[in-house]
């Protein structure tokens, strides 16, 4: 299950604060051992002190008359292993034991501390002097000795000190490190509980089910909240998209089957039984003209899965061929109105088109889907319109847009119809069936030509009554007179 | 026998009319939900073709508003979608049948006439009554094995009383029955027709077949010639 390269979040908590509590320690050792050590020194160096000053009070008075000195060591104790040595201002050594190096005293007459090592021991002296009078009672003053003490301890105590304190720690925060590793480690497992409740969740998505509710506990995750909302949300719009597919797919299955079963039903109708030429040849007529409404449903079935290919495609071939595809938008115009003069004379519908002759704009279509769409709308709109009505087709350019307007005054269009008149095989009104409503794809594969062309169509009322398409396009304003559409149309 | 259509798509109907009255049947055609339970509720026809998706009131309203009205006319649901659900669904909601489309016509009438007889309680496409035998699939009438030849309208009338036999049959009854709303008729044309059936059927040595009752209507004997 696991790959090599997996990565685990809780792996990677408990080992990043883990480091940083081993760091954090190895620094709190660091300051104890330095802390432990000076203090150490200190109490170490206090009873140097103590011993060198107890020594000094070792020195006394011999009781013979060169008024000379000696060393009482009774009441004096000394530490394990310690070396000393007391001279007199004679170099006359008046006790020693062991080896102590010579040291000069420090001419302020402070007690000096040196680190030595003697006989591959390190050791700490102090040399300390100090002054004896014999017989101070007496006329001369008595008779004063210069004292030098040396006295040295071995340091292994203070190391061991401050080893055993090191340890102490070390142990202690390797215990607290193990117990906060296996407590961190639930605890991150622990709150990462709602990441896995919401794969759970999200595993549960099918192709069948895509209903997806982020379970609660992740949506109260502060840090969860975001992914659970945009899951819920991308999933809600495959959903949406997936439906529609399938909308789609069985609108379209409904469509070819029912334009078969009327060419079928036509040809079985012929063959029921032996007729006369006249019949069959109307018979014939009618199959011919059925087929050809199946022939035009699955063209525009074709088109608008072509203009629904991936733009790229569309694009690379439209570069290489850039001229010959932008189109100018007025020719276009005149050939829709031209197209559909015979079906708007038979309603008797005026086309106007107010078009500015002096600007003409290159559409960025290929000329035949340009045609497609305006012809599309303007089809739309003698089908919306009632007899003897106008039909007003204007071309409004700004910028670097184009804006055609197909305004008719047909009964406009209600909300409803507004939000869904551009997908596929929607027809607004239900009580009008397929045979004036064509196929319900003409809108679909205007909508699919604009936004492939990076631009837009809209519906919306008119405020005289009827509806209004708008399409805006991107395109290339050519200023030109030598275009020669005239653009009067019937 | 007469069969309303309902449904939508012009050219489809046609062809669905055009053949149904070739078989002999009367059609009238609905082009939408509204017009269909219009028509269907009047209760004067023998069986109904119902397209699902239809203007104005969906086929499976039609159908639920025909059954809550307690007509139990055979209703045949043409559909061009296919889920098993929604078949399920129309069976339960008072269907009888169903064709998908693209359906074979020739099918599509078979499955009438086969409706038609089931409701009428005959299970079989020849009906006898005594020694007359009646072919609804080659549309022939013999009595005493002899053929008869009949007009289509004479045809039509004979099957509709040999379907009720021994019931009394008005003349309003079989005008409702046997012409659809495309037809002229009147009454006296049924007498006229009436007449010559019962002639044609007069083979010698046998009892007329076909009763008047004054005022109420006409009746196939059953127990022809055996008085």
């Amino acid at each position: 299950m696991k790959s090599s390269a997996s990565v685990s979040i809780t792996r990677r908590l408990v080992v990043t604060v883990l480091i940083l509590e081993l760091l954090s320690a190895a620094a709190l050792i660091t300051a104890i051992t330095v802390h432990e050590w000076s203090v150490q020194l200190e109490i170490f160096d206090t009873s140097l002190v103590a011993t060198a000053e107890s020594l000094m009070g070792a020195v006394q008075d011999t009781e013979d008359e060169g008024d000379n000195v000696m060393l009482d060591m009774r009441g004096v104790r000394l530490a394990k292993d310690a070396v000393f040595r007391v001279e007199d201002e004679g170099g006359k050594v008046l006790g020693s034991a062991g080896e102590p190096p010579h040291l000069e005293a420090t001419a302020s007459g402070a007690p000096l501390f040196r680190n030595i090592r003697v006989s591959g021991r390190d050791y700490r002296f102090i040399v300390l002097n100090g002054t004896r009078i014999v017989d101070p009672g007496k006329a001369n003053g008595g008779v004063r000795h210069s004292i030098a003490i040396i006295y040295g301890t071995p340091l292994r105590h203070v190391w061991h000190e401050v080893r055993e304190a090191v340890r102490f720690f070390a142990i202690a925060t390797a215990f607290l490190l193990g117990l906060t590793a296996a407590l961190m480690a639930w605890l991150v497992r622990k709150g990462l509980s709602p990441v896995h409740e919401l794969a759970y969740e999200a595993e549960r998505i099918g192709p069948g089910d895509w209903q997806f509710h982020a379970p609660e506990s992740a949506k109260k995750t502060s840090e969860l909240r975001p992914l659970a909302a945009a899951l819920e949300a991308a999933l809600a719009r495959l959903q949406r998209s997936f439906e529609q597919q399938k909308r789609f797919t069985s609108d379209a299955a409904h469509e070819l089957k029912t334009d078969v079963a009327i060419v079928k039903s036509s040809l079985q109708l012929l063959s029921m039984r032996k007729r006369t030429l006249d019949e069959y040849g109307q018979g014939l007529a009618l199959s011919l003209e059925d087929i050809t409404r199946l022939e035009s449903t699955v063209e525009k079935m074709l088109t608008l899965a072509r203009l629904e290919q991936p733009a790229e495609n569309y694009n690379s071939s439209a570069t290489s061929q850039t001229c010959s595809l932008a189109c100018s938008l007025r020719d276009v115009i005149a050939d829709a109105v031209h197209q559909s003069k015979p079906f708007a004379q038979l309603k008797s519908i005026e086309v106007a088109v107010e078009i500015n002759p002096n600007t003409d704009v290159r559409l960025p279509i290929d000329s035949r889907d340009a045609l497609l769409l305006c012809s599309n709308i303007l089809l739309n709109a003698l089908q919306h319109s009632p007899d003897g009505a106008t039909v007003r087709m204007a071309v409004t350019v700004d910028d670097d847009t184009a804006r055609l307007t197909v305004r008719d005054q047909g009964e406009g269009i209600s909300d409803e119809d507004r939000d869904h008149v551009f997908e596929p095989f929607y027809r607004g009104d239900p009580s009008r069936s397929r045979k004036s409503g064509g196929t319900g794809l003409g809108l679909s594969i205007c909508k699919a030509i604009c936004e492939r062309a990076g631009g837009s169509i809209e519906i919306a009322n008119d405020a005289l009554g009827g509806a209004v398409v708008t399409v805006a396009l991107p395109v290339k304003v050519v200023a030109s007179s030598a275009l020669s559409a005239s653009l009067k149309a019937e | 026998m007469r069969v309303l259509l309902v449904e939508d798509e012009q050219r489809l109907a046609e062809n669905i009319v055009a053949a149904l009255r070739e078989t002999g049947l009367a059609v009238d055609h609905a082009a939408d939900g509204e017009a269909g339970s219009l028509l269907a509720e009047q209760g004067v026809y023998d069986a109904i073709v119902l397209d699902l998706m239809l203007p104005g009131k969906s086929g499976q309203r039609v159908l639920q508003d025909l059954r809550r009205r307690k007509l139990h006319t055979p209703v045949l649901i043409l559909t061009a979608q296919e889920s098993k659900e929604s078949i399920v669904n129309l069976l339960n909601a008072g269907a009888d049948d169903y064709l998908s489309k693209p359906f074979d016509l020739g099918e599509l009438l078979a499955r009438i006439k086969a409706l038609i007889r089931r409701a009428k309680g005959v299970s079989t496409p020849v009906l006898a009554v005594s020694d007359l035998e009646l072919n609804t699939v080659q549309q022939t009438v013999r009595r005493r094995g002899q053929v008869l030849d009949l007009s289509p309208t004479e045809y039509r009338i004979l099957e509709y009383l040999i379907h009720r036999p021994r019931a009394v049959v008005s003349q309003q009854e079989l005008l409702e029955h046997l012409y659809d709303f495309d037809w002229e008729h009147h009454s006296n044309v049924i007498e006229a027709h009436i007449s010559n059936l019962r002639r044609k059927l007069n083979v010698a040595g046998t009892e007329p077949l076909i009763e008047t009752l004054r005022h109420r209507g006409y009746r196939l004997r059953e127990e022809a010639g055996s008085q």
